[in-house]
């Protein structure tokens, strides 16, 4: 059975690799090629992001620009499909990794023969030219916890959720929330960094704990994309819809019931569709030989004025001005 | 039948115990009694550090919160008396939930809820019925095949399904997972709901008992568990007893998995996968031995609100979250090491 699923993996790799050498030889001379890599393709995030990297494409007939990405998150095909991308000689790659770490080797050795390479959503990646970021974690953190102390008038217990202890992003978004928070002598943070494991039924659970453990607790800030949805249904459940404040990362679609009920209060988030533009931008910049400077503009909405930094190697960071905070009034406008 | 009837209750029998069993000695033949112990103890700590755990609303929430992973373990309960392993249930769950799911708000919006329901049990004892074809007629143990059909359940689900959360439920389904047994306000004027659909968790127990001690194909199970040839020599259908008890358990994940989507209010395909681990956890800190032939309904139960009580009082307890994991890790493994040196004297 091992050896049968064995023999078929090659035989399937056998043909992706003649399909691949057939596809690079037809573009060999003319179009140059830019492939954004994301970390899952078919989840409705990086759906978003497809159909930016197709108006890219659309904006410039001249070049091949594709989007591909594993069908399961795995960390191992997605190396996978950058080794075969590599070995096929695309001429930019654009890559969301799913874990930085993983794919440092391929990325050194596609750098090494001349590929233009980006990324996004990996600040600590060492082997990039170019990471862009939609914006600062600190920025983004701060600014939802606002919108919390806002909403909660500036007074009582509020607590944070957090996708994981081990999630640098998450972490720095809460710590950001709780800098913001310690200008308000009445706000009292209480039992921080919840782990939800993007989990909505998780918490769920939690949250009703947490209810009742503070009886007074006020407002929570969420960092993965499932905890909004959690936390709406318990504080809806409760009856508590408007009386608790719930700001966090989620997305429009999945949010919008609760948002419309007052369960969940506002979402934080950043448009895929335009981080993917970003980098196919930059990407082009690169390949055009151009170079990416601090305040240029990207040609895309919320990257007009991007700040860049020494990233953790040879690379740049470039942050983008990318931040969304969509409350029941206005998240229809980002319907995804 | 009496006899093979007590049999299955005292999973260790030893003719020479008579009249006047001591502490060791009865929890030795009633492991569940155990878990029981550990449970009551847990209780007296959780609510002596925070009273707030005695709140009517933390116990129904313990409640509601126990249904799902209850409604796994009974199955996973019955493979592991058969002397087999599964991991594929969470699986099943999705894939079922999530098609029966897509093709209600796709295909017939008005389907009655029973159907749903019947055809996620169905769907799920299809294949979990597949996983027991395959155990038998491969010969493979039973972990290995079910680590490859929850692989593969999961890769259908995922490519040829779908990967979109579904958000907008039929109104049937939601109706179903809010539907109250009981509901009063709390402290602070918090609603506090039972809902309906707690029931068909100790439904499910009580069922899972009958056939486990009412029936021939109960006796069956524990007889291959405990020895698989023996079992075929004495005339039990292996390839039936293998094919019903996986269609069992595939069963309960079809339930559960519906129930899931319902309380939860919406389908993410990408949902219980992670769980089994915690379920088996559950079983055997119930009593059932991880190498099959024993166990019983009641110490599942006692396991499951266990695993349900250290998940849920973590917060009121005041552990912070950097501890949380090492907490629960600790506890399953200081209860497992109590249970295997009690079994083993």
């Amino acid at each position: 059975m091992k050896q049968g699923l064995k023999t078929t993996s090659l035989f399937a790799a056998a043909i992706l690799s003649a399909v691949g050498m057939v596809s690079s030889a037809a573009l060999a001379d003319d179009a140059k090629s830019i492939t954004t890599v994301v970390k899952i393709s078919g989840i409705p995030w990086f759906d978003r992001m497809e159909t930016g990297v197709t108006k890219f494409a659309e904006a410039n007939p001249d070049m091949a620009i594709s989007q591909v990405g594993p069908s399961t998150a795995d960390s191992a095909q997605q190396l996978q499909i950058i080794n075969d991308l590599v070995a096929k000689g695309t001429d930019a790659l654009a890559v969301v990794p799913m874990d930085p770490a993983i794919i440092e080797g391929i990325l050194k050795r596609a750098m090494d023969r001349g590929t233009i390479v980006v990324t996004h959503e990996a600040d600590n990646q060492k082997n990039t030219m170019v990471d862009v970021e939609a914006f600062d974690n600190a920025y983004y953190g701060a600014s939802m916890n606002k919108r919390l102390v806002e909403c909660m008038g500036g007074t009582g217990k509020w607590t944070t959720f957090v996708g994981s202890l081990g999630s640098r992003t998450h972490m720095q978004w809460v710590g950001a929330g709780e800098e913001n928070a310690a200008q308000s002598p009445d706000m009292e943070l209480v039992d921080p960094n919840n782990e939800s494991f993007d989990d909505a039924n998780l918490v769920y659970e939690k949250t009703k704990e947490l209810l009742r453990k503070h009886p007074d607790l006020k407002g929570f800030q969420s960092s993965a994309g499932n905890d909004v949805l959690g936390i709406g249904r318990a504080v809806e459940e409760a009856g508590l819809a408007g009386k608790v404040c719930v700001v966090g990362t989620g997305l429009p679609n999945p949010s919008a019931a609760y948002l419309d009920t007052g369960a969940i209060t506002a979402i934080g988030f950043w448009d895929p569709q335009k981080a993917g533009m970003a980098m196919n931008s930059v990407a082009k910049t690169l390949l055009e030989g151009g170079e990416i400077v601090d305040g240029m503009d990207l040609g895309v909405e919320g990257y007009e004025k991007v700040t860049v930094k020494p990233g953790p190697g040879d690379g740049l960071l470039v942050f983008g001005n990318g931040m969304v905070l969509a409350d029941k009034d206005t998240y229809k406008d980002y319907l995804f | 039948m009496t006899m093979v009837q007590d049999m299955s209750n005292s999973p260790i029998p030893t003719p020479e115990e008579s009249a006047r069993p001591s502490l060791g000695e009865l929890f030795r033949r009633r492991p569940e009694l155990v878990s029981l112990t550990i449970l009551i103890v847990l209780c007296i700590v959780v609510a002596a550090i925070n009273p707030a755990f005695l709140q009517a609303s933390s116990l129904i929430d313990m409640g509601r919160a126990s249904v799902v992973t209850g409604l796994f373990a009974l199955g996973v309960f019955a493979i592991l008396a058969a002397g087999g392993i599964d991991v594929s249930f969470p699986a099943i769950a999705a894939l079922t939930m999530y098609s029966a799911t897509l093709f209600v708000i796709n295909v017939w919006p008005t389907a009655p809820m029973a159907l749903i329901v019947a055809s996620t049990v169905i769907g799920g004892a299809g294949l979990g019925a597949l996983n027991g074809w395959m155990v038998h007629t491969l010969k493979v143990p039973s972990l290995i095949v079910t680590v490859g059909t929850q692989y593969l359940f999961r890769g259908i689900l995922l490519a040829f399904i779908g990967t979109v959360w579904l958000m907008e439920l039929p109104a049937q389904m939601t109706a179903f997972g809010k539907a109250p047994l009981l509901e009063f306000n709390g402290v602070n004027d918090v609603i506090v709901t039972l809902p309906m659909y707690f029931l068909i968790f100790p439904a499910a127990a009580i069922v899972t008992w009958y056939m486990f001690n009412k029936t021939l194909m109960g006796r069956a199970i524990f007889a291959t568990g405990g020895n698989a040839d023996v079992a075929e020599r004495l005339g039990y259908n292996q390839r039936i007893v293998h094919v019903f008890v996986f269609a069992f358990s595939g069963a309960l994940a079809g339930l559960a998995g519906i129930i899931h989507v319902c309380a939860n209010r919406m389908a993410n395909p990408f949902d219980l996968v992670g769980t089994e681990i915690e379920v088996i956890a559950a079983v055997v800190l119930g009593g059932a031995r991880i190498t099959g032939g024993t166990g019983t309904v009641f110490g599942t139960i006692t396991g499951v609100l266990l695993i349900t009580v250290v998940n849920n009082s973590l917060v009121l307890v005041g552990i912070p979250s950097t501890w949380q994991r090492v907490v629960v890790g600790g506890f399953i493994l200081l209860a497992a090491a109590f249970f295997v040196k009690r079994q083993k004297k």
